[in-house]
């Protein structure tokens, strides 16, 4: 198919780092950034702790101003989660928009062991922003608790924004550089699951029908439920398509949902699968594309052992 | 008795075919029971726990089952009667069958005929062996002349039972198709035209490929075909992002002279298809299935 991309390279993402010394320095920076926002006459995004929007809100009011959720609790910590729902928020925003304008800022208590969600927020963020007409700036402490929260700052952001105005980072890193130096972001270890069956891709169809049965007693509607099918058939696929010829899946029913994990022993070329929107002409990558859009939390990431995804889906 | 097919059976025939899927069988009982419809018969499925995916595949064939169900033509006989006459003796089945042939035509209809779920007659349970019920049957076929099917799924049967049962019928219907694995049933319902029933999925995604090529291919040989080359989707229940991506790639690669029809296609495929950009592909005409499925009631 013949479709060119309607974003011209002007209007791409645009992702600035900003350091702070500290939270009165940081309600500073962000009050002072979203007034010369507001004043632009731009539409403003936010995605910063509790404090700092209150002070951004009394500041500047609500007009104009959207805030962009921010997933907790089972389907938090995944940096890439964040992102695609970043992504498919702003996509939404800028259908409408000529473009808009993002105000990020770093929350220690999303920090986890390490800070390593930071790391992959951001470069997921790079992948999954990529063609949209958005110019973020991320707030950062100069003097973070996790050193790493620092280090992945510097080398995901192309830009820097100094005394107002954009400068290229020269230690700027394209995202699968950065991830390929760092150790995987295995998420928190579940207890032994509910259910756990190999397969290969002729047994597909009884995945599908683990997942249909399952569905139901969890509280899923019978449209979502046909929609979880799809999203797990499409993880479960990729694994034995592109991971290796037999693989693993296994549930979790919860009160709060379905989590799911899929596991393969091969390698996915690329660490961050199905952030990047499909090219219509392009026919591979769609399925976890997809998985993303109908699933709460979408996590991968890989190991010695291979490549692991869970997912999480809520009725 | 050389039967093809199911609309060739008539008053008389005691047929059994044996069905390779779970789809075959949905669809050779539909068609026989739809047979029974269109003829002005009294039509009588025995059910164990598989009426409801044959009433479906009546409904995704556009028969008027809900019309059919309430005039009493068509009748849906509960698991519990089913079994129950497999633990009758003989003489009780003839008379229950005689009642119910005769009944039918007390009723007006033009004659009576059947099918089922006979699978629990193959454990035996009152130590009558299913061929004495098939025989006691074919006495009953010839007395009141009616129509029966007898399916032998590899699902409810084992391969020695159905080696039997065949060998005590004179008919056997073919259950003919371009491609059936179990999970999806290819079959071509005229020269331009296909379809799909059960699940497309990454292990038989080139199939479909391959079907479509080569009905294109017919098409474009025959002068008489029209521009459409129809995939019929009311019986496919479940297609993966990338089986939706090739019926795109599929018609967007099309000669300009043809179109790819998908018809009567299930909300949950026209989802995926949605999400997969078939809205933007020119030579892609998507149908959804009506969402009333008896339109037939009206008329």
């Amino acid at each position: 198919m013949k479709v060119e991309s309607r974003v011209p390279e002007t209007t791409r993402l645009r992702h600035a780092v900003q350091y702070h010394d500290g939270p009165d320095d940081l309600r500073d920076r962000a009050v002072a950034f979203a007034r010369a926002t507001v004043r632009m006459g731009e539409r403003l995004a936010l995605a910063v702790p509790d404090d700092v929007a209150e002070a951004v809100y009394s500041a500047v009011g609500h007009a104009g101003v959207v805030a962009l959720v921010t997933p907790r609790g089972p389907s938090g910590g995944s940096g890439q989660t964040t992102a695609a729902l970043r992504a498919r928020e702003l996509r939404s925003l800028v259908q409408s928009d000529a473009g808009v304008t993002v105000l990020a800022a770093h929350d220690p208590a999303l920090d986890g062991f390490d800070g390593r969600y930071w790391t992959e927020l951001d470069a997921a963020l790079n992948l999954a922003l990529d063609d949209l007409p958005v110019d973020m700036v991320c707030l950062y402490p100069g003097f973070p608790l996790h050193l790493e929260v620092l280090e992945g700052a510097r080398a995901n952001h192309p830009y820097e924004l100094v005394d107002g105005a954009l400068r290229e980072n020269p230690r700027h890193r394209c995202p699968k550089e950065v991830l390929a130096e760092r150790d995987p972001s295995t998420p928190q270890v579940l207890g032994p699951p509910d259910v756990s069956y190999r397969y290969n891709s002729w047994q597909l169809h009884e995945v599908r029908r683990m997942i249909a049965r399952l569905a139901p007693t969890l509280g899923f509607d019978p449209v979502r439920a046909e929609d979880l099918v799809l999203a797990v058939n499409e993880v479960a696929t990729n694994a034995v398509e592109h991971g290796s010829p037999q693989a693993e899946i296994q549930l979790w029913a919860m009160t709060g949902g379905l989590v799911c994990e899929v596991h393969d022993t091969g390698d996915l070329g690329e660490p961050l699968p199905g952030l990047v929107a499909p090219h219509p002409a392009e026919a591979r990558g769609r399925g976890v594309w997809i998985a993303r859009q109908l699933c709460d939390l979408l996590h991968v990431w890989r190991d010695a052992a291979g490549t692991h995804v869970r997912m999480h889906a809520t009725p | 008795m050389n039967v093809r097919s199911a609309d060739d059976l008539r008053a008389g025939d005691h047929a059994c075919a044996v069905p390779v899927s779970d789809e075959g069988l949905w669809e050779l009982t539909a068609r026989f029971l739809a047979c029974g419809l269109a003829r002005g018969e009294k039509v009588v499925y025995f059910d164990d726990g598989t009426a409801e995916w044959v009433l479906d595949r009546l409904v995704e064939d556009r028969s008027p089952v809900r019309r059919a169900l309430r005039s009493g033509q068509l009748q849906v006989v509960s698991a519990d009667v089913t079994r129950g006459a497999f633990r009758s003796p003989l003489s009780d089945v003839r008379s229950l069958l005689h009642s119910y042939a005769d009944g039918a035509l007390a009723q007006g209809w033009n004659g009576f005929r059947m099918t089922g779920q006979q699978s629990y007659g193959a454990l035996a349970p009152a130590g009558i062996p299913l061929t004495a019920y098939d025989a006691a049957l074919d006495e009953v076929v010839a007395e009141r002349s009616l129509t029966a099917l007898c399916l032998y799924d590899h699902t409810h049967y084992t391969d020695a039972q159905i080696e039997e049962l065949r060998g005590v019928h004179r008919a056997e219907l073919a259950t003919a198709s371009a491609y059936d694995d179990g999970l999806l049933r290819i079959t071509q319902t005229g020269q331009t035209s296909v379809r799909l029933a059960g699940e497309a999925d990454h292990s038989n995604r080139p199939m479909i490929q391959r079907i479509i090529g080569e009905t294109l291919d017919r098409s474009l040989r025959s002068a008489e075909a029209g521009s459409d080359i129809e995939l019929n989707l009311a019986s496919l229940r479940f297609l993966d992002v990338a089986g939706a991506v090739l019926l795109v790639h599929a018609a967007e690669e099309f000669p300009s002279s043809r179109r790819l029809l998908l018809t009567d296609v299930r909300p949950a495929v026209l989802r995926v298809l949605d999400r997969c950009g078939a809205p933007f592909a020119a030579q892609l005409v998507v149908r959804e299935a009506r969402v009333d499925p008896t339109p037939e009631e009206d008329a």
